[in-house]
């Protein structure tokens, strides 16, 4: 492929999307200390791989990659019910959703 | 053309998701959020997967992120009590993560960007990914049942208010 | 796609949407005429002959009136949320089937904005995105009221859509199809030689379960605790005057306008007459624009009297309470729906296809 081409062509930048997308998902996992954001961020990661696999299966013309998709969304969509009802939880014991403030099982 | 919406709609799926993370008020954060499915959503449509593009909608746009924003009302932040991260956390998470990435984009190039892309219209339909659903991938379809209801299951544990007894 | 078809997409697209917005004037006379018959009393009749121009009065005056902003509000979002929940209302526009085809300028033009293969999955995914502008809306205005309302609206949104769903699989079942067009395509003719060949006669329970589940998606009494009046002021709208609140009621009624829409395709033959099939009429008629006419007339009142029901039930059923509401979509709808799946797939299998 000519450079020129291979620059403006959505083939060749799909998967930067998709990884700029992990990227900005692991940052906010690791930095932010609000729990909710902690889990958007999780979102976004799994989002990411989402976005890979589509592109993969599309490419390759197989619709093995669209049906580990479903399994992935199902399985995020588990997480977040949990994970919103463990925050609920940890604001009824602190009144907050600071990740720092649980720091009850460290030594 | 489709280069075109393509490049616009990456750019916004990475705005809004930058948004996600980097906002100061959750709802903001849940706000973006919505926006950044919708963002994907329309990727996924133009790679040609219109099932998991409606999917996308529906249980995140329409289920997933409701529930964020129920809780963030539930829990009606006055203000953001979150305090802020030390520099040096930040700093080093972005410096982890800037590797991270760089290795994914070593081994996703080598690997993903080399598939040559098929001009076939054959793409896959709601029918196709079906009968593969319920043929090859029945095991892990069933065990997920399993894993859902396990699920419902512990939610109600989770959500029963302290001290009260299971009926 | 060549500019034409461009243009056409374009053209077509406005043409029904303007349409389907003169529902809202309609329904706004028609609601409050039924509720006047209902409560025996003339109801509007001083604007126009019989209070026809009465919705033009309304807009006038939601149009004319001051818009403030109340102190304390998260503007922003305030200002967004009215918005939200009218354009997902426009937007599930785009796949109802209509009518079937009409012949312009020597092409073949479906009346039909966009024929999705999963415009099922379409409808259902968009409608969901209605709950934003009630959640925002009511989270904006920094109101207890309507705070409450948008949380009583979030978890009957969500608790609903899974028995619409859930029906919504069983006529996708039958059919063996997303696509609504393919769907009404299919209900053509009689079945067994008596009844019209309609998706109810298939998936009468699964009727049952849209139409209640319907109610709620939509916000209407019996289950409109979101803005319950009596106990909430307004509920999400308290705080919302002048052509804002317009918006909402505007995306109620469009609201209101798709379900009923949505109904007539999946389960009374959308475009179809009964006993009769495209291919007679058309050879009696001669005309394939006058039979697409036809086809219009026939949607629209298919769509009317279901418009005309929920004015009715309306104006005659008190509001559910609220765990009422959801014992309801838990403890009966979707367990139900997820037996008509069952038994309706066992009968398929032993009827062989449908």
């Amino acid at each position: 492929m000519i450079l020129a081409e291979k620059l403006t062509s959505m083939a060749y930048w799909s998967h930067f999307v998709s990884i700029a997308l992990f990227a900005l998902g692991l940052l906010g996992f690791l930095t932010r200390r609000n729990a909710l954001i902690v889990l958007m961020s999780l979102e976004l990661m799994l989002n990411a791989v989402n976005l890979l696999l589509v592109q993969i299966a599309m490419r390759t013309g197989t619709s093995e990659g669209i049906v580990l998709v479903v399994f992935v969304i199902t399985v995020a969509a588990a997480e977040v019910a949990v994970g919103l009802g463990i925050i609920l939880n940890l604001y009824r014991m602190k009144k907050t959703v600071d990740l720092g403030s649980f720091r009850n099982l460290s030594g | 053309m489709k280069e075109a919406v393509f490049t616009f709609f990456s750019l916004f799926t990475l705005l809004t998701a930058a948004g996600v993370v980097l906002s100061r008020n959750v709802i903001y954060s849940a706000f973006n959020l919505v926006l950044c499915f919708f963002g994907l959503a329309t990727l996924y449509l133009l790679w040609g997967a219109t099932f998991i593009s409606m999917v996308q909608i529906l249980i995140y746009a329409g289920a997933i992120v409701v529930l964020f924003v129920f809780v963030v009302m539930l829990l009606n932040f006055e203000k953001p009590n979150e305090r802020k991260t030390r520099l040096p956390i930040i700093l080093l998470s972005s410096a982890g993560v800037w590797t991270f990435a760089l290795i994914l984009l070593r081994v996703l190039s080598k690997s993903v960007g080399e598939i040559p892309v098929l001009e076939t219209t054959a793409r896959a339909s709601v029918r196709t990914v079906s009968k593969l659903l319920f043929s090859q991938y029945l095991w892990p379809f069933e065990v997920l049942t399993v894993f859902l209801l396990a699920l419902i299951v512990g939610i109600f544990v989770l959500a029963r208010p302290e001290g009260e007894e299971v009926k | 796609m060549t500019v034409l078809d461009f243009i056409i997409a374009g053209l077509k697209a406005i043409v029904i949407l303007v349409a389907v917005i003169q529902v809202v004037p309609v329904m706004i006379y028609v609601e409050r005429k039924v509720a006047a018959l209902i409560q025996d009393r003339p109801g509007p009749n001083r604007v126009g002959p019989f209070g026809l121009l009465q919705p033009v009065a309304d807009a006038l005056k939601f149009l004319l009136k001051e818009d403030p902003i109340p102190l304390y509000t998260h503007r922003l979002l305030y200002t967004l949320a009215p918005f939200l929940s009218l354009i997902p209302a426009c937007l599930v526009i785009a796949a109802l089937p209509i009518a079937d085809k009409a012949i312009l300028f020597g092409k073949e033009i479906t009346i039909q904005i966009s024929d999705l293969d999963v415009s099922l999955i379409y409808v259902l995914a968009i409608g969901s995105l209605g709950v934003y502008g009630i959640l925002f809306g009511g989270w904006a205005s920094n109101n207890k009221y309507s705070l409450i309302g948008a949380l009583r609206s979030a978890s009957q949104m969500v608790s609903y859509e899974l028995p619409l769903g859930l029906a919504a699989v069983g006529a996708v079942m039958v059919f063996g199809t997303f696509s609504l067009r393919e769907m009404v395509l299919q209900q053509e003719g009689t079945l067994l030689g008596v009844l019209p060949n309609w998706g109810i006669f298939y998936q009468p329970i699964g009727f049952l379960i849209f139409l209640v589940a319907s109610f709620a998606e939509t916000n209407r009494l019996p289950f409109d605790l979101p803005e319950s009046e009596a106990e909430l002021v307004a509920g999400f709208h308290t705080e919302y005057g002048s052509m804002k609140f317009a918006t909402f009621f505007m995306a109620e009624y469009m609201n209101l306008a798709t379900m009923s829409g949505l109904m007539t395709v999946i389960y009374f033959g959308g475009w179809h007459l009964p006993w009769v099939t495209d291919a007679q009429l058309l050879e009696l008629l001669g005309s394939q624009n006058l039979l697409c006419l036809i086809q219009v007339g026939t949607y629209i009142f298919k769509v009317s009297v279901f418009m005309f029901l929920y004015v009715l039930i309306r104006w005659t059923l008190p509001r559910f309470r609220f765990d009422q509401l959801l014992t309801l979509s838990w403890g009966s709808l979707i367990p139900i729906g997820l037996l008509n799946i069952v038994v309706s797939a066992i009968l398929m299998y032993v009827l062989g296809g449908k």
